[in-house]
Parts: structure tokens; sequence; C-alpha cells
């Protein structure tokens, strides 16, 4: 069986304003700038990577794109609704794939692919239909009973990604989803999720610290500085697969000096 | 090589060789020092012989057990409800947490003695007090093992679920409550050991059926063999239950590798 996306008035757009995010620290009652002042605008259907140092605030970026976070001043909005504000509006529109695949360890690789249809009140039989679809698309029709301590690394990230795709999700985000994957399985694993998400029609959001991967997948690139200041706003296609290898060392610079390279105004 | 790669896998269900002949070694010294105590200057009825005891094995009440065991699991099964709804009130309630938590502490801290005489003193029903004696001695230990074990469940499942946005009621209902099976059945076979121990006080102290009352009557009549038999009981009635909490956990916890 194949997974046909469901036919829907396509994702809204997102939109960032003047987004700013501090954290008080519990031990030290410092504040800390996580995000300050980030503009930013994400068409529908747009897949976006988002590189940055380690402390950049991509994460927290994350955090506040899943709704976990409130800005805590600016605006960031997905069509006419925050994430966070309008959280429950949100159910089955928004998917994550994180670092580490987050399996139940109780519940096989069919439960954890159905978990997020069971959250929405889908039917049971149109649950275990479409997790299975989705599994069987992901390469693990073999292993739907199979729980998580019997799965390999790459198939556990699979049925995560079978997990985050079966809501069919308006938008998709996937934290450092293929970091902590060997090289190979990465690259497989990311080609299929965007594959996945371009036949969805989803919006994707990929948060990575590599730049292979950043310049490999997205239709943009965001560079985000320290306290997670917008660097770069790249759009890959103005960048022939020739020059790649520049582009990489355009955005190795921008990150290194935490300011944007002066050879991005050329290109 | 390893000395312990020389030794043979250990079967799950081992024969207990070693505790039958720990047993059967202490069964014969009994025998011999109830023959012998006479000449001991102890009182015949203070060693029983085994005889004498499986006489008074045989001649138990059944319905005392039943009585004893019915106390035990329904008010396991109170405790349990009423520690595990409080503990996802307090989970989900910082204020009440802070409110409840020294409460709960108070209470464990009160001896089961004290709490027998309380029993006695406000309740005029035997079911109500052993009930209530049995609830607040057993509640507060499945309520702080639960919340513990809620808050140990890792933030990146927590993070997850969140991420798909569930109910407050699937949150638990799909995370927390699976995650803590584990910390329940623990908690379930500490409380089991506890309840038994406890219902036999009470019911000793007050009331006129179950083992309990049935030790308190061996001890008026001095029958050493009686309150042996008894115990036996009670012994046996623990391993039951934990034998089946031990299936039931078995059978929920498949998935562990």
């Amino acid at each position: 069986m194949t997974v046909a996306p469901e036919p829907k008035g396509g994702p809204p757009p997102i939109e960032v304003r003047g987004l700013r995010k501090v954290f008080r620290q519990t031990t030290s009652g410092q504040s800390v700038v996580a995000i300050d002042r980030l503009d930013l605008t994400i068409a529908p259907r747009e897949v976006v990577a988002i590189v940055g140092q380690t402390g950049c605030g991509k994460s927290t970026f994350f955090d506040l794109m899943i709704g976990l976070e409130a800005p805590s001043e600016g605006t960031l909005r997905i069509g006419d609704k925050s994430p966070h504000a309008d959280f429950d509006h949100f159910r089955g529109k928004i998917a994550t794939v994180f670092q580490q695949d987050r399996l139940l360890p109780w519940r096989s690789a069919l439960d954890n692919a159905k978990l997020p249809l069971e959250l929405i009140g889908l039917p049971e039989d149109e649950q275990r239909e479409r997790a299975l679809a989705w599994l069987n698309r992901l390469g693990l029709g073999q292993f739907t009973n199979a729980f998580p301590h019997e799965l390999s690394g790459g198939m556990r990230q699979r049925v995560a990604i079978a997990r985050a795709f079966s809501v069919q999700p308006d938008i998709m985000l996937a934290d450092e989803a293929f970091g902590h994957l060997d090289e190979v399985t990465a690259a497989e694993l990311r080609d299929t999720f965007l594959a996945l998400a371009r036949e969805s029609g989803s919006t994707a959001i990929l948060i990575t610290h590599q730049l292979e991967e950043a310049i490999g997948v997205g239709d943009r690139i965001i560079v985000f500085g320290k306290s997670a200041k917008l660097l770069a706003d790249i759009h890959v296609a103005n960048w022939p697969k020739e020059q790649y290898a520049l582009l990489r060392e355009v955005i190795q610079a921008t990150l290194q000096n935490n300011a944007p390279d002066p050879r991005l105004t050329q290109a | 090589m390893a000395s312990n790669e020389l030794r043979e896998p250990v079967p799950s269900f081992a024969f207990p060789r070693q505790t039958l002949v720990s047993l059967l070694v202490f069964a014969a010294g009994w025998e011999v020092l109830s023959y012998l105590a006479p000449y001991l200057g102890i009182p015949p009825f203070a060693i029983p012989s085994l005889v004498k005891i499986a006489k008074s094995i045989t001649v138990i009440t059944p319905i005392d057990i039943v009585v004893t065991l019915a106390r035990v699991i329904g008010a396991l099964i109170a405790s349990f409800v009423i520690g595990l709804t409080l503990a996802m009130a307090m989970y989900r309630s910082k204020t009440l947490d802070e409110y409840l938590h020294p409460m709960i502490r108070i209470l464990m801290a009160v001896p089961v003695v004290s709490w027998i005489l309380f029993a006695v003193l406000w309740f005029p029903g035997v079911e109500f007090r052993i009930g209530f004696v049995l609830v607040v001695v057993c509640g507060p230990v499945f309520l702080i093992d639960t919340i513990d074990a809620m808050r140990s469940v890792p933030r990146e499942l927590r993070h997850m679920l969140q991420s798909f946005r569930p109910t407050t009621w699937q949150f638990f209902v799909k995370l927390m409550l699976p995650a803590i099976v584990p910390t329940i059945f623990t908690s379930w076979k500490v409380n089991i050991s506890l309840a038994i121990r406890v219902v036999t006080i009470a019911e000793l102290v007050g009331a006129v059926t179950g083992i309990g009352h049935q030790l308190s009557v061996a001890q008026e009549l001095f029958s050493v063999a009686d309150v042996f038999a008894w115990t036996i009981v009670l012994v046996a009635l623990l391993f039951l239950l934990e034998g089946v909490v031990a299936r039931v956990e078995a059978r929920l916890l498949r998935w562990r590798p």
C-alpha cells in the first residue's frame, strides 16, 4: 500500500517578527538571551535548513516553533495563529523528528508510528492502516511488531520519521535528526525525509550543524549567529552546484566571524 | 577466560534446592528441640512438634483466610487508586504538591499502632477501621513512589509527546502511566508485604474475624502450634500475592530487553 497525501489547502506561511527569547538561569538568576530580534518568513512548502554553531539558539527556535516555549517578545505566527497561544489548534498540523528517535520503549514500531494518530482521535482501523503504510514506505514492513530495542539506530529513526509523517502535517520539523547516524544511513534517511516532505507538500524546517547536510537539503539555508541573530538567508538555487564548495566556505566564514561574509552578496 | 564465562547459565525458575535444604534442617532442628524441650526446662506447649503444627494447619478455617485476603486486596486497590489519582494531581499542580507533600510525609511518619488506636477511637465499624488503617499506611507509599517515578520520566520523552499536543488525559495515559509501570509493580510488592503485616495487627487488636483475630485466639489458648499454623498461612498468602504480581509484571513488561 502506498501513502497518498490527503488533498489540503497547503501549509500556512510562517512569519517571525522581532522574536526574542530570554531565559533566566535557575542557579545564578542571570538572564540569557537565546534569540535576539529575529525576523524571518518561510513560505508554504519551502524546505529550509537552519545552521549555526552550538548555543546559537537553534533548539530554542525549534521549541518556539513547536509551541512548547512562549516568545519573550515579538511574534511567531503560522498563518494567523501562534503555535504557543493556540497550542491545540496545531494538533496534527506540526510534527517533529528529534535528534534521538525518542520512541516509547514499551510500544512496538507500529504502535509508536500510531501514537500521533491516537492523539488526534482517528478511528483505530485508520490509525493502523496509516501507520502500517508509512512503516512499509520506510522499509519497515517486516518489523512492525518489533520493540525499539530490537531495532538498529537507523531503523528506530525510520520509525520516528514514520511517526512524524503519519499525521500528514503542514509543518515538519527535524532537529539534527540525522546527526547521530553513520554517514551512509544519515544520507539515505535525509533523502527519504526530503522526498516525503516534498511529496506530502509540508513545509520542512531542518535544524543542523552540518553544512553538507544544509547545502544538500534546503531550498534555503538560514544561518544563525550567536544569540540567534540572522546572519544570512541563502537561496540555494542562486548557487550553481559547482559552487557548492565555495558556498560551504562562505557559510563557514560567516559562522566563524559571526557576521555575514561579503561573498554572500556576490551570489 | 573469566570464571563467569565458565558458569552454566542459571535457569530463570531454578528449583530452590538450597531453600529446601535449609527448611528441612530448620524443621529437623525444631523437631529435635520439641522432644528435648522438657529436659531443657522449656514448657512443652512452647515448642510444639511438627505433627501438632500440621494438625493445626488441617483445622484452619478458610473463611478467615478469605476475609483477611479480601481486606488486603480491597485496601490495596483503594490505596493504589487514591495514591495514583493524588500523584497525577500533584504532578500537574505545583501548588497542590507544595501543600500536600509535607502532609504525606507526616502521615508516613506516624506509627502503625497509632493509626490502629486512632481508628478504634474514631470509627465504630470494624471493617472501616481496618480499611482506614490499611489505606492510610499503604496509600502514601503508592503516592510517593508514583509521583517520584513520574518526575523521573525522561524529559526527551515528555518533550516528544508534548510536541504532538496531547490532552492532559492523553499525556498521562499514553506516556506517564506506561512509563511508571515498573515502579508501580515495585510499589505493589512493597505494599503487599506491608499490608499483610498491618492487617494482622489491626485484626489482632480490633476484629472478630480474619487471621489476626485467629492469632489472638491462639495466644489466649497458649497454642503455639496454632500461631505457627496461621503464621505459615500468612507467609504463604504473601508469596501467593507476590507471585500473582510477578506474573502480571512479567506479562506487562515483556517489552523490556
